[in-house]
């Protein structure tokens, strides 16, 4: 237990965090039903995408722009195996997830072969993922087309039956499991060699190089561990929006929601797209008093956002949370009296 | 197969790769010059359009209203350039890449967003230009119009690029921005001046393609996407390459759409785009 983390702090911050989310839905099933349950699993599902881009992106700024294109491609090889073979979803969603992974891991291994730049590797992931969401509508035989493939999810109808859950929330206590496992990855990826590598490519490439460090393999580490994680969430993801169909994948129900996710809640930290998630499902609903005008608001909060406000929040705290430290409260009171 | 409806396929294919040239023209003149991927250009496209046809309530005349749609889309491109691109420009290198980007999807939703309340129906501009018969083909009006206006607008972009005082500037701060500023030329007045032009270039192209078909607001973001991938094809900082991928790239959509059918023909379009980038992936960064 002492060494799941890779630091004390980290795992102060992730186990607390996993106790409030692990009460939650008994505060949200006595006070409102389906409809907000569906917000706490989109909620976490974002906050796991929002990590995972954390990991590609904001790490080792290779800038991901088909997260939806492999959450689909995640999802759809899960219902047809499970169509195909009649096996349970159980032993297919991690095929699933691998197929998203080497996808991923592809991606990654020609960007950093041919030496990509960020804005590149942001062209040709988004040529990609348009070229998957005309699949996606276009092959009816393979996904159903735009009317879009029925999936019962990940259910444990025993657990259900013993616990008396609706299915919705066992579907986001899988989501907050899988969270627990990304805390624990993350942690100690950042806090071990991985991180310092992903820290020193990003800083210098060529400095990077010449001590040593194999950038293409650690970039296509960062790459294959995004997209797997992506293609996890995937299926789950599926599961809280109810059908499996091509506008679930798009580029603007996914991508924009995971980048403005990952940048107010603040890039390179383990909380922050968590944060981020809660606050962009809070503002979704309060923007519904705008009505119709709910994506032009949407807009000006993204444009607002970049230019503003692009450290996030989760740094900022952090920032302000140093500055009143109390540990060093009596130093600087001795500064301060001389 | 009758060989005059390949003939008929291939004018057709000359007016669409013609409106690519003309959106893809806007995205690299806005890079090529300042490194900001104007995602938003589709909407702008669609600026054009609807002011045009409210302005054809007031004057029945098309060209009067195309004019005056025109001038309203270039109104709001200084708008849209004097602020949110002033606070993009302050930005360096790939930093300003970025948040360009970023900010560009942010107007991009937020047109689509006043787009959808206020003109969700979509809009079409009638031409009145009857429809052509030459040697047994038959070649609708708007392809004419859409032929006689993009190939005019194209060669006057040319002529301003090589013959005048101020497309010399333009294209010297293209080659080296220091050298340019050396020789007096102010690069950020430049920059306003041709963000106005590629807006201008998208609005004509989303009035020609409104007297083409009916355009709802969410064909914004297609539209973007037809000008990005054409732009890159093209090599995004070389304006003749553009125009050349814009067309190649209409024959392939028109013909793949003939022969195969939609869906694949599109998927085509996006392998073009993800083959040129894995080719030459220095020529844009």
């Amino acid at each position: 237990m002492t060494r799941l983390f890779g630091s004390a702090a980290d795992r102060t911050k992730a186990v607390a965090t996993l106790a409030l989310l692990s009460v939650l839905p008994l505060y949200v099933m006595q006070t409102g039903g389906t409809y907000r349950a569906r917000l706490l699993e989109l909620f976490l599902a974002f906050a796991l995408l929002g990590m995972a881009l954390n990991i590609v992106f904001a790490h080792t700024d290779q800038l991901f722009l088909f997260v939806g294109a492999l959450t689909g491609i995640s999802t759809y090889t899960t219902v047809y195996l499970v169509d195909a073979t009649g096996v349970t979803v159980w032993a297919l969603f991690p095929v699933g997830a691998l197929v998203a992974g080497l996808v991923g891991v592809f991606v990654s291994y020609l960007a950093a072969r041919l030496e990509m730049s960020i804005i590149v590797i942001a062209i040709l992931t988004l040529s990609l993922q348009l070229a998957a969401e005309e699949f996606f509508e276009g092959a009816r035989d393979v996904t159903g087309g735009t009317t879009g493939l029925r999936f019962p999810g990940l259910d444990l109808p025993p657990v259900e039956a013993a616990l008396g859950f609706p299915s919705r929330i066992v579907n986001y206590y899988l989501l907050l499991l899988l969270l627990a496992g990304t805390f624990v990855l993350y942690s100690r990826m950042i806090r071990t060699r991985y991180g310092l590598a992903f820290d020193a490519i990003r800083q210098d490439r060529v400095a990077a190089e010449s001590v040593g460090i194999d950038v293409m393999r650690y970039k296509m580490i960062a790459g294959f561990t995004a997209a797997v994680l992506i293609g996890l969430v995937g299926p789950l993801y599926a599961t809280a929006q109810g059908r499996v169909t091509p506008t679930n994948f798009a580029f603007q129900s996914v991508d924009v929601t995971v980048l403005i996710v990952l940048v107010l809640g603040g890039m390179r930290t383990m909380l922050g797209p968590l944060v981020g998630a809660g606050l962009v499902i809070v503002i979704n609903e309060q923007i519904g008093v705008f009505g119709d005008w709910e994506t032009a608001a949407f807009g000006l909060l993204l444009i607002g956002l970049f230019l503003y406000f692009s450290d996030g929040v989760v740094p900022r705290l952090e920032a302000l949370a140093d500055r009143y430290d109390l540990t060093a409260l009596p130093g600087r009171a001795r500064d301060w009296f001389g | 197969m009758a060989s005059t409806t390949l003939v008929e396929v291939f004018v057709d294919a000359i007016a669409r790769g013609l409106l690519f040239a003309l959106l893809g023209s806007g995205i690299t003149l806005v890079f090529g010059l300042g490194n900001v991927l104007n995602i938003a250009i589709g909407a702008f496209a669609l600026i054009a359009l609807i002011a045009t046809s409210e302005f054809l309530a007031v004057s029945p005349n098309v060209a009067v209203a195309a004019v005056g749609g025109v001038a309203v889309v270039a109104a709001v491109g200084v708008a849209v350039d004097r602020t949110l691109l002033s606070l993009v420009y302050r930005q360096e290198g790939e930093d300003r890449i970025l948040l360009g980007i970023f900010v560009t999807l942010g107007l991009m939703l937020f047109f689509e967003g006043v787009m959808f309340v206020e003109y969700a129906e979509g809009f079409s501009v009638s031409h009145g230009v009857p429809a052509l018969t030459v040697a047994g083909l038959r070649i609708r009006g708007s392809t004419v119009v859409i032929i006689a206006v993009a190939s005019v607008l194209l060669a006057l972009l040319f002529l301003f690029l090589q013959r005048t005082y101020l497309g010399k500037a333009t294209r010297t701060v293209f080659q080296d921005e220091t050298g340019a500023t050396l020789c007096g030329i102010d690069a950020r007045r430049i920059r306003t001046l041709i963000f106005v032009v590629s807006v201008v270039l998208a609005g004509v192209a989303g009035i020609l393609q409104g007297f083409h078909t009916n355009l709802r607001p969410d064909a914004a973001f297609e539209l973007t996407v037809f000008a990005i991938i054409v732009s890159i094809v093209g090599g995004v900082r070389n304006i003749q390459g553009t125009v050349g991928a814009g067309l190649l790239l209409g024959l392939v959509i028109t013909y793949a759409n003939f022969f195969i059918g939609a869906y694949i023909a599109n998927i085509i379009l996006f392998g073009v785009a993800v083959l040129a980038l894995l080719v030459r992936p220095e020529e844009i960064a």
